[in-house]
């Protein structure tokens, strides 16, 4: 594992950092990740909606 | 920085001097040995009647009393040197097992307890937590900021704040006990068992929250993660090394998330440590606000209120304890307009929200290390990610509150009714404790947050991704999924 820089680089690093394009599989993960979470939240609030909580 | 949170990222220090055992199990085996105890007032065997607790006062001598009848003649500073005693002792032991330096961990922490919990006192003063005008006719008072007790903790968060922000020197000395992770989850081990009591009454109403904290973990994983990280890599160009652990911190449950998926993408450990920081500072922001605007516009909807908090603030002792705060605001709200719930049901669903999403951090942290180590940072296999990752970083406090949860629910309604009956006073000695580990976390989540320091090092650009993504988004679709699915459905009245 790489060692650990001070803060003082890390200040530089984050300011000066180049820029890491978004790769195909980040691309894949956040669209996969986005549209089940969408989908599922979509079915539960159906599930809600039609059984709704029981008191 | 805690040392705390320095600990569970370096592993350098880990073997350096190999602890027994790490905060997650002993933070199992305090709250279930305080739970255990607690219990042997079941068999008329009262063992920790004498913690103290302290009750709205105008005149010090109302302020402290030991918790059961059995202790009184102790008097309230009996009582409070005696909860000191008992947690040095219990908690010094523990620092055995984490194989810090016992003698520096003693006198750190006794100036956390004695700090925090003067604090606690003060938050209870009259002036400041009287609710309703019956209360302060009671006190002799004609004004009342009406931030009820829990507003305590407020008070020792600020404390905490203070000492951070204005004796940093202080802070730096007292670094061996600021440990609020360990304190949050001994609490929350020892909440299983007092939700259980709660919920043992209204089984219906307790599984219809259990089931929809299932919409949290869809919401903090596939939805906050995604938005967040993709903030992170495309407005902000940060690399996926800082991204990871950042979307995850933001978006799941803050520091202990941070720090998952850090290890699990093979991240510098310094990066998750910053990350953490980060999440601090903003959960002390949220308590100080959120709970606030949630009385203001939520006390007719308590358990929405609740399942925000434990939406929307990130790590577990900030979420935990704003429900907390929340529950009593709303529940104080409500009393004055004469509608009296049972307490323990907002602050239950905060908790079992985070404890949802605490649940499957280890799945998500595996999930992104395969990503990392297979496609995106090649590794050699030796250092590929592995399914056992997955039970390394499960969060183990969860046991203990599902073991505390099962017991207590087990004794409510599975026991002849004159055992049953005894329940609710047993667990509530325990959650006397509960009440303390939550105050410790509230001025050590304070201690831990200096303002300054974080804004010299100039990491304002990754403040930048939390203020937008948190106040931008995570805050408020985290409403909008607390609405959808707890709205229209009340705790029940007391009595």
């Amino acid at each position: 594992m790489p060692q650990s820089p001070g803060r003082a680089d890390l200040r530089e690093e984050l300011r000066n950092a180049p820029v890491e394009p978004l790769l195909p599989i980040e691309k894949k993960l956040i669209g996969w990740s986005l549209s089940t979470g969408l989908v599922l939240l979509a079915l539960l609030a159906a599930l809600n909606h039609f059984f709704p909580a029981t008191l | 920085m805690s040392n705390a949170y320095i600990s569970n990222v370096q592993p350098q220090r880990v073997t350096e001097r190999v602890a027994f055992i790490n905060e997650d199990w002993l933070a199992v085996i305090l709250g279930l040995g305080i739970f255990v105890l607690a219990l042997a007032a079941l068999v008329h065997v009262d063992l920790i009647g004498w913690v103290v607790t302290t009750s709205v006062w105008s005149q010090f001598s109302q302020a402290l009393g030991a918790t059961s009848k059995g202790y009184a003649a102790l008097g309230g500073a009996g009582a409070l040197v005696a909860t000191y005693a008992a947690l040095l002792i219990v908690l010094s032991a523990g620092a055995v097992a984490l194989k810090t330096d016992v003698t520096r961990f003693a006198l750190a922490f006794t100036a956390l307890f004695w700090i925090a919990y003067a604090s606690w006192i003060v938050g209870n003063y009259a002036n400041f937590a009287a609710v309703t005008p019956a209360e302060q006719q009671k006190f002799g008072i004609s004004w009342s900021l009406k931030l009820t007790n829990e507003g305590g903790y407020i008070f020792a968060l600020v404390a905490g704040l203070f000492i951070a922000n204005f004796l940093p020197g202080f802070a730096e000395a007292i670094k061996e006990a600021v440990r609020p992770e360990l304190y949050i989850k001994v609490a929350i081990v020892i909440l299983g068992g007092f939700f259980a009591v709660t919920a043992a009454g209204k089984l219906g109403l307790a599984s219809t929250l259990i089931l929809r904290g299932v919409a949290a973990i869809i919401e903090a994983y596939l939805i906050y993660w995604a938005v967040v990280y993709f903030i992170a890599r495309k407005w902000f160009g940060f690399s996926r090394e800082w991204a990871a652990p950042l979307a995850s911190g933001i978006s799941i449950c803050g520091v202990s998330a941070a720090i998952a998926t850090g290890g699990a993408i093979r991240a510098r450990p310094v990066v998750p440590v910053l990350v953490s920081s980060l999440v601090v500072i903003f959960a002390v922001v949220e308590v100080l606000i959120l709970p606030f605007v949630a009385q203001a516009f939520l006390s007719h909807e308590p358990l929405v209120a609740g399942a925000w908090m434990g939406l929307a603030v990130k790590t577990d002792g900030a979420a935990v304890a704003a429900g907390g705060i929340t529950e009593s605001l709303i529940l104080a709200k409500n009393a004055a307009e004469g509608v009296r719930y049972e307490p323990g049901w907002i602050l239950g669903t905060a908790a079992t929200i985070k404890v949802f999403i605490d649940i499957f951090i280890g799945i998500w942290a595996f999930v992104l290390g395969y990503i990392w180590t297979n496609h995106i940072n090649v590794t050699p296999d030796s250092n590929k990610a592995k399914a056992r990752e997955i039970w390394q970083r499960f969060p183990k406090f969860i046991i203990g509150f599902v073991v505390t949860f099962i017991v207590g629910l087990y004794l409510a309604l599975g026991t002849p009714a004159d055992i049953a009956k005894q329940v609710p006073a047993a667990i509530g000695e325990a959650n006397t404790f509960r009440v303390i580990f939550f105050i410790l976390t509230f001025f050590s989540i304070g201690v831990l947050s200096n303002f300054r320091t974080l804004w010299q090092e100039g990491f304002g650009k990754l403040a930048a991704v939390y203020i937008v993504s948190l106040f931008g988004f995570v805050v408020w679709v985290g409403l909008a999924i607390s609405w959808i699915f707890f709205s229209g459905i009340t705790p029940p009245l007391a009595g």
